[in-house]
């Protein structure tokens, strides 16, 4: 009685199975979240009801475990879930279904055979929750939220071998706003500020969702372009730097006039890594500054 | 217990020797039979060491200088330790179409990455669980499993916990090496047990053995 009634009451699926897979025990939990109450079930085939689990992975898992009685585990982060539950309502937004943890184990009878498996199934939503944003939170810079620069060193790294691996182009924007300092000291850092939050949403705004936008510095930002070849990066740097100039930039009630200046590289064989390449487009960025309002590839 | 007490007389190691050929004989057999999957498991090599020399042990067995996968997982019952599953690293693309996972259409994502951990952690359940299950149920202990974990590394940097086992104790490791027919997919086993398995399993082998006397 005191097993039933735990058995009813925690808060973890638990399901039982025997040889031909067919539902010998269905908890309140797993009634509660499936809709699917124990009468119905038991004593009829899993897969009837789950044909998403009628694959190769989940059968090979329950022959070894009735044959080795090993534990199988179904972890989130390979499988996402087993059972197409949907999340708890705070969660319904963000996920299309709930986030679960499973293990599979064996259950004897006393002389030691293995009868029946079980499965617990553990809803770990919250979780995933926390750590998602975490995640987000690791590669964001705070105040514009686009990437940080950590963030945009590890993809440049990764773009960079994989322009080599496939062949393909790939170029770099750095982008430094002209005279920066001047805002800040004649309005206030508050409204350097808003100006950083509302450059970054129009760089944003104008690249491809595919491009990786991220603040480096203080006022310095820096565009990887996939697929995309020095002179047309050119003249997406051309682009953005209209864009800037031609803007009324109000922020906090103040009028702002902005420039930038842009240095540009592309992917090159000759370049042993991917610090070359950061290396080029500053120099071009360097050389830009010389004279504000520029955008300048690096050949 | 003295270290002198943890020293396996030849006839105990002859035992376990005959008792892991029977475990792994059999765990090669059912695996065929079970998931299709050929696969060799050599006889069994028994080596007592110091808990603390775990690194050394595991970088000299594995004989390799380069990048392998190893799959971690941790067994606990009377038999007590950790299993490590060591594969070369490039061994992870042939588990995936062993496994046939890479047409597997409920796979959210399908990073290749992810497809070739999930290849490892499922060969890890399996083998290991098989292995480690036969050698338990013939010393008649039943243990449960920790999920396994997969980790890429240079063997000699390793980031096996260095707190495993006490440090002046001794272990018990039991390497096989173990080869998919289908694949050419080779790597090696190791169950490392440590000390208070080590008493524990002197006496159950001395019962094993009476079965038969």
């Amino acid at each position: 009685m005191i097993f039933k009634q735990i058995s009813d009451m925690i808060n973890t699926g638990l399901v039982v199975l025997d040889e031909d897979l067919k539902v010998q025990f269905w908890n309140r939990w797993m009634a509660l979240h499936s809709g699917i109450e124990p009468e119905t079930i038991t004593g009829q085939d899993l897969f009837s009801f789950f044909p998403n689990l009628n694959r190769p992975n989940f059968l090979r898992n329950c022959r070894t475990v009735f044959a080795f009685g090993n534990f199988a585990f179904f972890s989130q982060k390979l499988h996402r879930h087993l059972f197409p539950f949907r999340p708890t309502f705070s969660y319904q937004e963000r996920f299309d279904y709930m986030q679960q943890s499973c293990t599979m184990g064996p259950i004897r009878d006393d002389d030691g055979n293995i009868q029946y498996i079980f499965l617990s199934v553990n809803d770990v939503t919250e979780v995933v929750n926390y750590e998602e944003q975490l995640v987000e939170l690791n590669r964001k810079d705070p105040l514009t939220e686009v990437y940080n620069r950590r963030y945009f060193e590890q993809k440049l790294q990764e773009e960079f071998s994989r322009s080599r691996r496939h062949k393909r182009p790939l170029s770099l924007l750095m982008i430094d706003l002209d005279h920066f300092k001047r805002i800040n000291d004649q309005h206030g850092h508050q409204v350097g500020d808003q100006a950083l939050k509302a450059f970054a949403a129009r760089l944003l705004a104008r690249i491809r969702k595919t491009d990786i936008l991220a603040r480096y510095g203080g006022e310095e930002f820096a565009i990887l372009l996939p697929e995309t070849s020095g002179p047309s990066a050119l003249i997406l740097a051309n682009d953005l730097r209209c864009i800037t100039s031609e803007e009324h930039w109000r922020c906090s009630d103040v009028d702002l006039q902005m420039t930038i200046s842009i240095g540009i590289a592309e992917e090159h064989a000759e370049m042993p890594n991917h610090e070359a390449l950061l290396k080029k487009a500053d120099e071009a960025l360097y050389e830009a500054k010389a004279g504000r309002n520029r955008a300048i590839l690096y050949d | 217990m003295a270290a002198e007490d943890m020293a396996f007389s030849a006839m105990e190691k002859d035992i376990l020797q005959e008792l892991m050929n029977i475990g792994f004989g059999q765990a090669a057999a059912d695996l065929a039979q079970v998931i299709d999957l050929a696969i060799e498991l050599s006889v069994p090599d028994i080596q007592l060491f110091k808990a603390c020399e775990l690194h050394e042990h595991i970088a000299t067995e594995v004989d390799s200088d380069r990048e392998v996968s190893i799959v971690e997982q941790y067994f606990l019952g009377k038999f007590k330790g950790i299993a490590l599953l060591v594969f070369p690293a490039k061994a992870g693309k042939q588990l995936v179409s062993l496994f046939g996972l890479q047409n597997s259409p409920s796979r959210p994502s399908s990073h290749f990455d992810q497809l070739e951990k999930e290849a490892m952690v499922e060969v890890g359940n399996i083998l290991i669980g098989a292995c480690v299950g036969k050698i338990t149920e013939l010393l008649q202990d039943v243990v449960i499993y920790s999920p396994p974990r997969v980790m890429i590394e240079d063997v000699r940097r390793s980031s096996l916990p260095k707190n495993l086992f006490a440090p002046d104790s001794m272990a018990i490791s039991m390497k096989t090496v173990f080869h998919f027919e289908q694949q050419e997919i080779s790597g090696q086993l190791f169950l490392i047990a440590n000390q208070e398995s080590i008493a524990w399993l002197k006496s159950a082998l001395h019962s094993f053995l009476e079965q038969y006397e």
